[in-house]
This record gives structure tokens, sequence and C-alpha cells, in this order.
């Protein structure tokens, strides 16, 4: 009898991975829609969905092989099926569902599409060395001083940036919908928080133009603000960015400042 | 028949191997080209000068600051050489290790069969020592050969420990002769233990060896000790004890552990499945496990290892270490979270499977589900980049650059919580493991006041250090405006001891399994939990507090995983046997798994050896002295794969070449 229970191992592990895959590519996008109150889905993008399959089909093979009797168990369901109907209709639909799937893969595979390209994106360009060492020439001044250009640094965003990055910060400027990739929003910590401010300092100096040769090609709108906007301003700029969005720069670590 | 089929698999091998050689010269060749290009011309300008120097009748010495080989970039096979030189380097500096520690256990409990095991092992590092010294002197041709200018300036800042090093090889040399051959002669008695003395001597000069090469190594990366303008020396021995030096010899010397526990492992693997009697099978079977322990037991405490060079790396430079984590490396250590993944469930894996040789274990394979379950989720959340490919119609779907699973999996946060889950999980299988074979236990009480003595050294000595790191942490020069993130972390640490001396008592009253259930709610609770969600908040509103976090989250995993493996020690001590464990009748799905962990960890060695010296980019000493050579780009991914399969594949070749050498002489004894 117990046999017979275990030996639809192989249909629990089929449902099992489509359980997973309609949890990631129809649960999951209504799931953020309304934890992240958003206004529209926020669908699973397919790099990822393909990943998780791979993985949920590797754990349920993994689980079914942990043991040589739970291993001819799944494997059992390929054997005849006698009087067992329910087992009859099953092998059916496995039959039957395998070159489906292979057909569906090879047509979504070749059908012609206008997709744009699958990009690697690199969070964060190779600084240039004749930036790395550079500090904040208004880290060490006194309290009145940095707040001064704290607020200088703010005025100046507004003017500047805040088209783009917003007057929040949180890249919903006005022009930020005519973006394909939108401007970066500053308040989310994986952002301007990670990296030090010279970093901040040579993008915006730089901008788009400026972004190396390497792990192209980029994907970036940003001008070069070297022509409008003095050293000294950007710095201020960079100030006034960190407070508006409510992130601090990556600080240097001790050995640094020895 | 056979003979055909082996003549078939030698020329598949063959094949492989050129192909291989071929796809990763290629694009070497192809820079020789443009690089002959240019050297055509400056030829041309050459050709008049040399046409004054034949009328003068001499021609002036040029020192060169680059070489090829053969018309292959200079680049690539220093690459290929010092890795190949590196992966045999740990299994000759890990083996000795391990081996030691299995002789002493033989020689304190009278078990001839560690002893065979540990003498099986030496048997096979002596062949690698060879081929690791042959591929070092190699190494050192190649890079004088290659990199002549280069070499000249690392010469003069470190010539003293070059003779050093000289010297410690020999010290090797001998203590590994000394030590392998003498195992007849000091078999017994106070003998054993001089034998013992000679293998931690061995150890010694292994150690040493490794971490004199290491210092050129980690200088290459921070340099110190030297004018960063003139390249002047300045401070000798501050450019030896340079910043990355220490982390890097820690995580090196852990890692060599792994590296070494899991390549034995695979040769257990092939000597298991072509066995041919019961009694060789349950010996590579033991061998085999032994191999996966060792290796397991230190790839626990590598992420943590790796978690401090990293960081490290940061403090060094933040620009590299954006380089590493968020930058041109970043997609690199997608590909390591894969492996470091695939190992985990590797690992488990075999244990599993393992558990069908021991009576017993039936009580405890219902919670292979679950940890499967908890494993397959954290190696998800591991994987999840925080930059998504994205195509551009997905992103205008998403309506933003990150999704919600990259926003909330792909960050430091969510990493740092799940590989600490992966080592408890991993950890739990251990304790199943160990404790299948196991029926009624003892009580406390009676294994008298040692027992308890060393438990409460044990609770003692986790909770002062976790009492010495919030100090530490109360210490810091933060400003106001941080200094109350730290309350949490601090306020974690508190609770931690308090579960750790409620296990302590709950050990004493015989509640051993519920002080370790306790100890693992509570850790899971506050290191995976509670400092998931508080890493967002620390990412939002005081970043200079995520260090610390981490530390934490580390230290609490470390003092659950040293007192629950003490309160395990006692608890299953003298207790029944169910069954025993039946050596031998495991499935060869497990040893595929061992083979598996193989490939899976030299493949990690490979890709991490590039990741670690392809940070400098185009230095050679960072900051200081750039590299020019035509070969000085950053390889793609797609290269860095070929080059790194070509090492993987002419490691394991070379390794089961001379595995194979070292065991002919057996066959020999066997048929006489």
């Amino acid at each position: 009898m117990a046999k017979k229970k275990n030996s639809y191992s192989m249909m629990m592990v089929v449902v099992s991975v489509l359980i997973v895959f309609a949890i990631i590519k129809v649960i999951a996008p209504y799931v953020f829609m309304i934890l992240l109150a958003k206004d529209h889905t926020m669908p699973t993008p397919s790099t990822l969905l393909l990943w998780y399959m791979v993985l949920a089909i590797s754990a349920s093979l993994v689980y079914v092989s942990t043991s040589d009797l739970k291993w001819a168990n799944f494997l059992s369901f390929i054997l005849p099926a006698g009087n067992d109907k329910l087992k009859l209709l099953f092998q059916k639909m496995l039959v039957i569902s395998i070159p489906l799937l292979v057909g569906w893969f090879v047509y979504s595979g070749t059908v012609p599409g206008t997709a744009s390209p699958v990009e690697l994106r690199i969070q964060h360009p190779t600084l240039l060395q004749e930036f790395e060492k550079m500090e904040n020439p208004f880290a060490n001044a006194d309290e009145a001083t940095k707040r001064r250009c704290i607020e200088e640094g703010k005025h100046l965003y507004q003017q500047n940036c805040r088209p783009c990055h917003g007057s929040k910060a949180d890249g919903n400027g006005p022009f930020a919908n005519a973006f394909r990739l939108r401007p970066i929003n500053f308040t989310d910590p994986g952002t301007i928080a990670t990296v030090v401010e010279a970093f901040a300092f040579w993008r915006i100096k730089e901008g788009g133009p400026g972004l190396p040769a390497t792990s192209t090609p980029w994907d970036s709108a940003m001008p070069a603000w070297k022509d409008v906007l003095t050293d000294t301003q950007i710095w201020k700029i960079i100030m006034g960015e960190y407070a508006t969005a409510g992130v601090q720069a990556r600080q240097r670590e001790e050995m640094e400042h020895e | 028949m056979n003979v055909k089929k082996l003549n078939l698999k030698i020329v598949f091998t063959l094949f492989l191997a050129l192909f291989l050689v071929a796809l990763a010269v290629n694009t070497g060749i192809a820079e020789e080209h443009a690089e002959e290009t240019v050297a055509a011309e400056v030829t041309g300008d050459a050709e008049g000068s040399a046409e004054e120097a034949v009328e003068e009748e001499s021609v002036p010495y040029v020192e060169d600051e680059y070489r090829n080989f053969f018309g292959i970039d200079g680049r690539l096979i220093v690459w290929i050489i010092s890795q190949l030189h590196l992966m045999f380097a740990a299994f000759v500096l890990a083996v000795p290790l391990f081996v030691v520690i299995i002789e002493a256990i033989g020689a304190k409990t009278n078990n001839l069969q560690f002893d065979n095991l540990a003498r099986e092992f030496t048997k096979l590092l002596s062949t690698a020592f060879a081929t690791t010294a042959a591929l070092g002197g190699l190494l050192s041709f190649a890079l004088y050969g290659l990199y002549p200018g280069f070499m000249r300036y690392m010469t003069g800042v470190f010539h003293p420990y070059m003779y050093v090093y000289a010297l410690c090889f020999f010290g090797e040399v001998f203590f590994l002769y000394a030590y392998y051959y003498s195992w007849d002669l000091l078999k017994t008695g106070p003998g054993k233990w001089l034998h013992v003395f000679l293998g931690v001597m061995l150890n010694v000069f292994g150690t040493t060896l490794m971490m004199l090469a290491n210092s050129w190594a980690t200088f290459m990366m921070a340099p110190s000790g030297i004018d960063m303008k003139t390249g002047a020396v300045l401070d000798r021995s501050a450019a030896f004890f340079n910043f990355l030096w220490m982390p890097v010899n820690i995580h090196r010397i852990i890692a060599n552990v792994a590296f070494g526990g899991f390549v034995v492992g695979a040769y257990a693997a092939v000597k298991f499945m072509g066995a041919k009697t019961e009694e060789d099978r349950a010996h590579y079977d033991w061998m085999g496990y032994i191999g996966n322990f060792i290796g397991l037991a230190a790839f626990i405490p590598l992420p943590f290892a790796g978690y401090y060079l990293g960081r490290e790396i940061y403090s060094a430079s933040p620009v590299m270490g954006n380089i590493m984590m968020g930058g041109a490396f970043s997609w690199t250590f997608i590909i390591q979270a894969i492996l470091i993944g695939m190992l985990f469930v590797g690992g488990n894996y075999y244990l599993w499977n393992g558990l069908g040789r021991i009576k017993g274990s039936e009580r405890y394979t219902p919670y292979v589900k679950y940890i499967n379950i908890v494993i397959f989720f954290c190696f998800a959340v591991w994987l999840t980049p925080h930059n998504l490919p994205l195509s551009g119609e997905e992103r205008a779907l998403i309506g933003e650059q990150y999704h919600p699973f990259s926003k909330f999996f792909g960050v430091m946060a969510a990493k740092n919580a799940v590989v600490n889950l992966l080592i408890l999980a991993t950890f739990f299988s251990f304790l199943l493991y160990k404790r299948a074979n196991k029926g009624e236990t003892m009580p406390f009480k009676s294994h008298g006041n040692a027992a308890r003595i060393t438990m409460i050294i044990t609770v003692g000595l986790t909770i002062m250090y976790l009492l010495w790191y919030s100090m530490g942490l109360k210490g810091q020069d933060l400003n106001e405006a941080i200094r109350p993130y730290i309350n949490p972390l601090l306020t974690c640490i508190k609770i931690q001891i308090a579960a750790i001396i409620a296990a302590l008592f709950l050990t004493f009253s015989n509640r051993g399994k519920l002080a370790q259930t306790l100890l693992f709610v509570v850790t899971v609770s506050i290191s995976v939990i509670y400092f998931w969600y508080y890493g967002f908040v620390l990412m939002e509103k005081a970043n200079m507090v995520l260090r610390f976090l981490s530390v934490t989250q580390v230290s609490i995993v470390i003092s659950t995983l040293i007192v629950n493996t003490v309160i395990d020690v006692f608890l299953f001590k003298n207790a029944k046997e169910v069954g025993g464990i039946q050596w031998g009748k495991i499935p060869n799905r497990a040893q595929y798994a061992l083979l598996l962990l193989c490939v899976a960890i030299v493949t990690l060695m490979g890709l991490m050896g590039f990741i670690r010296s392809g940070l400098r980019m185009n230095w050679h000493i960072y900051g200081f002295m750039q590299d020019k050579s035509p070969g000085a780009f950053t390889p793609s991914i797609a290269y860095m794969g070929w080059v790194v399969s070509l090492i993987v594949f002419l490691f394991l070749a070379m390794v089961a070449i001379v595995f194979w050498l070292a065991t002919l002489g057996d066959k020999k004894k066997k048929h006489a």
C-alpha cells in the first residue's frame, strides 16, 4: 500500500515544479504590486524565472535521489501502470507534455520577434585612477561651513539635477519618463550610498561620455557637467544630493587615513 | 575491446585538450597579431638604426620590459602557469594539515585505520610535491622571462625574502621526505609522536612558504613601504607585511584545506567506483567520507574569511572594492555564487545519501526535505544579482531599474543572511548524520567533571569573545546620528549570550537536544531573519554600521556552531549504537557528488584566482607601476571562462596522472 502511494513521486515533482513556476510567474508580480503599493504588476524578469526554475528542478531531483528507495520510487512511475487508471492517465499526460514542452521551447526560441537585447548591466563603472584618491574639500570643514555648503548644494541640485533625478532625489523628475533607463533613484540605499563621494564626483563631472571603454555598452544619458559647473559646485551638489536623498556616502576605512 | 575503448578515450581527451588550448590561445594570438603590426613599424625605424650600428660594429644592449611566449601573450601564459602552480601548492599545503591531525587521532586512539589513511594521503602528497616545485620553477622562469622589467623591481624590493623562501623550501623538502620515509621506522611508542612532530614541522615550513609568496601577491594589490611616485623602497618590512597580507593568508589556508579535502574525496570516489572487493569499497567509502568531511568543515568558515578579505580590499581601496563587487568583476561573483551553491548542495547531498548506510537514520530522513528546501531557497537568493539582465520591454513593464527580487535578494544584507543560513543548515545536516547511528544517550553527569569543565570553558570563551566584540562596538568612534543604530546589534549579542547560558544549563540537566534547538532557533531568528531586515534599515539610514552588522552576524553564528558542537560531543558520548555504519553501502550517485565537489572547488579556485589577480586591472603594482604590455586588458567573461576551464581541465588531468603514478607501486605489490 505504502509502495503504491510513493510511486507517484514523479508526479509530485512535476506538480511542485509547476507550483514554483506559478508562484514566480503569476503570484509574485501581484504580491509585489500590493506590497510596494504600485499601480501595476511587477512581472518577474525572464532571466530570473529561468534561473529559479533550474534551481527548482535541481532541488526536486536532488531530493528524490537522496536514497535508493526514493530514487527507485521516482523512476518506477514510468513502469507499466497495470490496473491503476489514475497512474495511466498521468503517464499519458507526461508522455504528451514532454514533446509539447520541447516544442514550445523551440518555438519560443526561434520565432521572429522584436525584443530588445538583454544586457548584462554593471552597477559601478571602473573609477579612473585620477579620481580615486580625491577628497571632498569640505569634508573636514567646520559644521557651519558644511551646513552652508549643503544648503548651497541643495539649491544647485534643484537647479541642475531636479529635471531628471526629481526634487526628492527619488529619480522621479519631470523628464524621468522620457528615458529608456530611468534616472537613478538616489534614495534607494543600493545606489549612491554604496560609493565614495569621489565616485559621485567623477560621474557628475564626466557623465555618460566619460564612461570607460571596459564593460560596454553603457546605457547612460547623464550629461558631462565639467563645462557647466565648477569642481567646488560639484562637491556642494554632492553634499546637497546625499542630504536630499537622506543617505550617506560610503566612508573610507581607517587604513586610508593613516 | 577494452584497449580499443581506452584508446578512444585517450584520443578524445587529447582532442579536448587541444581544442581548449586552441580556444584559450586564440585571443592571445589575435592580440599578438596586432602587436606584430606595431612591431613591424617599429622595426622599420630600428632597421635604420641597425645600419648605423653595423657601421659602428657594436649593437647597444636594450633591456626589454616585456616579451611574449613564442607569439602567445605573456599574461595568458603566466595566468595559466601560476594558477596551476597555486592549485598544486594548495593541495600540497593542505593535505599535510589534515594528515597530521588524522595521524595524531590514530596514534591517540591506537586505530590503525586512521594511520593507514594518513599514509595513503601522504603517498599522494609526495608525487604532487614534485609537480608543484616544477610548476613553481616554470612560473619563476616565465615571470623573469616575460616580465623582466616588473620582476627587476619586485626582486629589488623582496630579494632578502626570496632567500628565506628558498631556505623554507629546503626545510619543506627535508621534512616531507623525512615524514614520508620514516613512517615504518617511527611506528610505535614515542617514535610515533616524533613522526607526528615531523609532520607538524612540515606544516610549519609549508605554511611559511605560502605566506612568503602571498606577501608578493598582496603587495601588488595594496603596496606599502615604497614611495608611490619614485618606487624607492622606504621600509622593506612594511612592504612585506602589507595591508592585505594577513587576510589573504587566512583565506588561503582555509580554502586550501577545503580544496585538499574535496580533491582527496574525488580520488576516493574514483577508487570506490573501481574497487573490486567489498573491503576496498568499504575503505574508499570511508576515505571519501573523510574527504568530504574535511572539505565541508573547512568550507563552512570560508565565507567568513572571504568576507574579511573582501572588506579589507574595500579598506585598501574602495575603488578596487567597487570594481570587485559592483563593477567589472561583479558578474564573476554571480558565477562564484553558483559554484558555492553547488558545493553546499553537493556536500549535503553526499551526507544525505550517506544516511542510507546507517541503520537508525530513518528517524532523521524526514528532515532532509526541509533542509533541501532551505538550501535551495538560500541558493536562489545567493545568486540573485542586484543588477538583473533586463530587456528594454521588461524594464518598461517593471517601471524601474530594480525588480523587487533583485532589490530584496540582490544586496549584501540578503546575501549575508542566506549564507549564514546555508552554513547553519549544512551544520544541521552534519549533526543529523552524526546522530543517525546513535540511540539512547547517557546522562550528562556520567561523563564526569571533565565534561562539565569543558562545557564551561567553551561557553565561557565564546561569551568572552562576544562580550569583547560588543565592547569594541560600544567604543566605536561614530557620530551621534549614527550611534543609536549600534544598539540593536548589542541587544542581539546580549540575547545570544543569554541563549548560550540557557543552553549550558539545559545541557547540564540532560536536555542537550533542547539546548541545541534553542541555540539554532535564537541564532536563525537573530542572524538570519532579523538582521536581513535590519540590514535594509542600515543601508538606508546608516551604512557605516553595515560592516559591524556583518561581523555581529558571523560572531553569533560561529558561537552557535562552537557551542552546539561541544554539546553534541557530550550528548552522544558513549551513547548506544543503533546498528552501526555499513561502509561501502553507498550509491554511486554519492560518488559522483564527490567528483562534482572536486570539479566545483577547482573551478572556484581558478575563478577566484582570476578575480584576486585581475582586480588590479591594468596595474602590476596597484597605483604605482602600470602594466603597459599589449596583453594588459581585463578579459571578457567569455574569455575568462575559456581560460579557467582550460586550467581546470589541465589541473584535473595532471592530478589524475600524478595520482596514477603514486599508486603504480601498489598494483605491483598486490600482484606479487
